[in-house]
């Protein structure tokens, strides 16, 4: 029996280390802080009494550790509120977009959840759905009077069977980013503006360098695939979110698949997309991608990763649905786990504040309130009006606390299509029948 | 533990102070038929064939030559050794390059490159077939240190009389360890294989930095499934039921190897 207890305890000893390997890495500007403390067994950890002096709220985000808008966030605007609210701290903390779920999951199960993150817009119903949130319109006192001012769009990621359950703090979309070298070489005067142009495209480009790629994306996710489902005029559910059959299988959607395919099969679009090969920036920075669509936070990173090379931005190429982007953007949610609500809310508003939101606007994040959108400095702006003249079109992904899964079951029917393993029918009648079940429950 | 036992038995809301369901046996049912769930299994069972084998047979074949050299003994050991005590996170990263599907991938280049055994660059990682030939490198490489110090003490535990007595009487340097230094190995050999399989089966980092299970939960093994499903879907009764059937699984396997033991004669 002492090998039983011994495979017990390597067990254990390897699920500890499995999830401490996951507790959040430090940042240079993390303060003294109690260390997040998360154990195989989901008990309360006991939390260290808050200290006399100032205390500390934790914020957690996705900007990358050397970006600019890290290097804004934890630089300029932290030190700014720390100044003006001398009796808070905040300790910034940067969590990987991939493993941000698994993190978060981790310190909730484990008492010990970030005061404030930064979270994609589409994890709030879920986060809200497990009650790890605090309902933002009965905390805040003054919380009508930031709805007023926001942006209706990104405000309404918020809400959830009857509460907001956050505020926005960016907005986006992607474009169409494309290679001005490479389209001169291939004779190609303007930017593709339907999906037949694109055909029409990769012969010329495939002309120019047999072994350059018209189009490169990272994956075969929802993120990467709903512009074109939408912009073929198919869909994920009916607009209710009751049901996928009939849509994500529909005719519409399967044609988005089958373009796909084609181009796939035809070296328009990049090996990369199945996770072989240059990934789709650097492709594009050395030539070999003539396009790709992507965010206005890439301008600032691939400026100071290519001083060399400029991006050039048209309208996503319309199809039968039209030219329809997928909306993208983060909230800013207090969780109940935090031991200060009351200075993680100052912190909400602070980020909410014009100088906040304009000096973000400097790297890349679009504002969220309504009169900085409207403001000349936006209008004048170098590469925003593109961005605001494509989100009018844009849509947003499902708002369903299982849009994760609903994710994954996407992006698996775009690996085997791709793959060619099944067709594209195949596949999406059986992603279909996935989500029409998770619906269901 | 026994909270996630515990767990096991709900559809687990790991918000504290949340309601939790009770779902009885149903997180285990579930496993029955969930075909990612065998798959996993499967890939797990192969990972610990291939690689506790394969340690078996390098190290031990390592230890055998080591046994033999006198110079450079030490230099060898160590740089055998040294693999087993680096971290599992870096090699697996580093492993992770050298089996890139682009030109820059080490082994793609060696292999097409400068040898031309094959004629394209391989996407190692997309398939779960080429990505398990690095995974199951990784972990062969990885042990081999670990096994061949065991077998080089247990070699030099060998009383010298015996291969002098062989010699003495004609045996031949393939007839002494085959007829001499293998058997006198062999309760070794069983302790080293337990210890080995139950390391195999609890494989993560590995298959977690280099495929990440993936493509298509195709190289999934039984941890970075049950992770997966805990830490991604939020499902925590599941996940807990599949920790308790890797346990069980461990327990029953080292009780059989254990038999064996325990029913070879000992010399």
């Amino acid at each position: 029996m002492k090998k039983t207890s011994l495979t017990i305890i390597g067990t254990l000893i390897m699920m500890c280390m499995v999830i401490t390997a996951c507790a959040p890495a430090a940042t240079p500007t993390a303060g003294p802080s109690p260390t997040p403390v998360v154990i195989k067994e989901t008990v309360v950890v006991t939390p260290t009494p808050a200290p006399a002096g100032p205390v500390t709220i934790t914020f957690w985000h996705t900007y990358n550790e050397v970006s600019p808008e890290n290097k804004m966030l934890v630089e300029t605007l932290i030190p700014m509120f720390e100044a003006e609210h001398p009796n808070i701290k905040v300790e910034s903390l940067v969590v990987p977009w991939e493993d941000f779920r698994r993190k978060l999951f981790a310190a909730i199960a484990g008492g010990v959840a970030p005061d404030l993150i930064r979270s994609d817009i589409i994890w709030v119903p879920e986060l809200a759905d497990m009650g790890a949130l605090v309902a933002l319109d009965e905390a805040m006192p003054d919380f009508d009077q930031y709805k007023k001012i926001m942006f209706p769009g990104p405000l309404s990621t918020n809400y959830w069977k009857g509460h907001y359950y956050g505020l926005p703090l960016d907005t986006n979309t992607k474009v169409w980013l494309y290679n001005k070298e490479m389209y001169d070489a291939a004779g190609i005067t303007e930017p593709p503006k339907t999906m037949d142009d694109l055909v029409a495209q990769c012969e010329a480009i495939k002309k120019a360098n047999p072994n350059a790629y018209l189009f490169a994306a990272d994956g075969t996710w929802a993120w990467v695939m709903l512009p074109w489902i939408w912009s073929f005029g198919g869909d994920i559910t009916d607009p209710d979110v009751t049901r996928a059959s009939g849509y994500l299988n529909g005719p519409k959607t399967v044609a988005a698949y089958e373009f796909w395919l084609k181009m796939y099969k035809d070296g328009c679009f990049a090996p990369v997309i199945l996770g072989s090969g240059i990934d789709p920036w650097t492709g594009f920075a050395q030539d070999l991608y003539a396009s790709l669509d992507n965010g206005p936070w890439m301008y600032p990173i691939f400026e100071a990763q290519f001083p060399n090379k400029k991006l050039h931005a048209s309208l996503f190429p319309a199809g039968d649905g039209g030219s329809i982007n997928v909306v993208g953007g983060e909230d800013i949610v207090l969780f109940k786990q935090s031991k200060h609500p009351q200075e993680a809310m100052e912190f909400i508003r602070f980020a909410l504040s014009p100088e906040y939101q304009l000096k973000m606007a400097e790297v890349g994040q679009i504002p969220v309130r309504m009169d900085l959108i409207e403001s000349d400095y936006m209008k004048n702006h170098p590469y925003y009006p593109i961005f605001l003249e494509q989100l009018k079109t844009s849509k947003a992904r499902t708002a369903h606390p299982a849009w994760s899964k609903m994710d994954e079951i996407v992006t698996n029917a775009g690996q085997l299509i791709l793959r060619g393993e099944k067709t594209p029918q195949e596949a999406l009648d059986e992603a279909a029948a996935q989500i029409d079940a998770l619906l269901g429950q | 533990m026994v909270r996630a036992l515990q767990i096991s038995f709900f559809d687990w809301n790991i918000v504290p102070g949340q309601v939790s369901e009770f779902v009885g046996l149903n997180n285990y049912v579930r496993t029955i038929h969930d075909p990612l769930f065998w798959l996993s299994l499967k890939n797990t069972v192969m990972y610990a064939a291939v690689t506790v084998s394969g340690q078996l047979l390098f190290g031990l074949l390592v230890a055998l030559i080591l046994d033999h050299v006198s110079r450079g003994r030490v230099f060898f050991r160590t740089v055998y050794y040294l693999p087993v005590v680096t971290s599992w996170v870096v090699v697996s990263l580093l492993f992770k390059y050298l089996f890139n599907a682009s030109p820059s991938g080490l082994v793609n280049y060696f292999l097409v490159d400068i040898l031309h055994v094959l004629s394209t660059h391989i996407p190692w990682l997309n398939e779960p077939k080429t990505a398990f030939v690095a995974i199951y490198c990784l972990g062969i490489w990885k042990g081999v240190g670990w096994t061949m110090v065991i077998f080089l003490a247990a070699l030099q535990s060998i009383p010298e009389e015996y291969h002098d007595a062989a010699s003495i009487d004609g045996a031949s340097g393939w007839q002494i360890i085959r007829h001499i230094t293998l058997p006198l190995l062999v309760p070794t050999m069983i302790l080293v294989m337990i210890m080995l399989t139950i390391g195999a089966f609890q494989a993560y980092i590995q298959v977690a930095l280099i495929t990440g299970g993936g493509p298509l939960h195709r190289t999934e093994v039984l941890l970075s499934y049950m992770y997966e499903r805990a830490f991604r879907d939020r499902e925590f009764g599941y996940a807990a039921a599949i920790s308790y059937v890797l346990i069980g699984l461990v327990f029953l396997i080292s009780q059989v190897q254990l038999r064996l033991l325990k029913s070879e004669p000992m010399y």
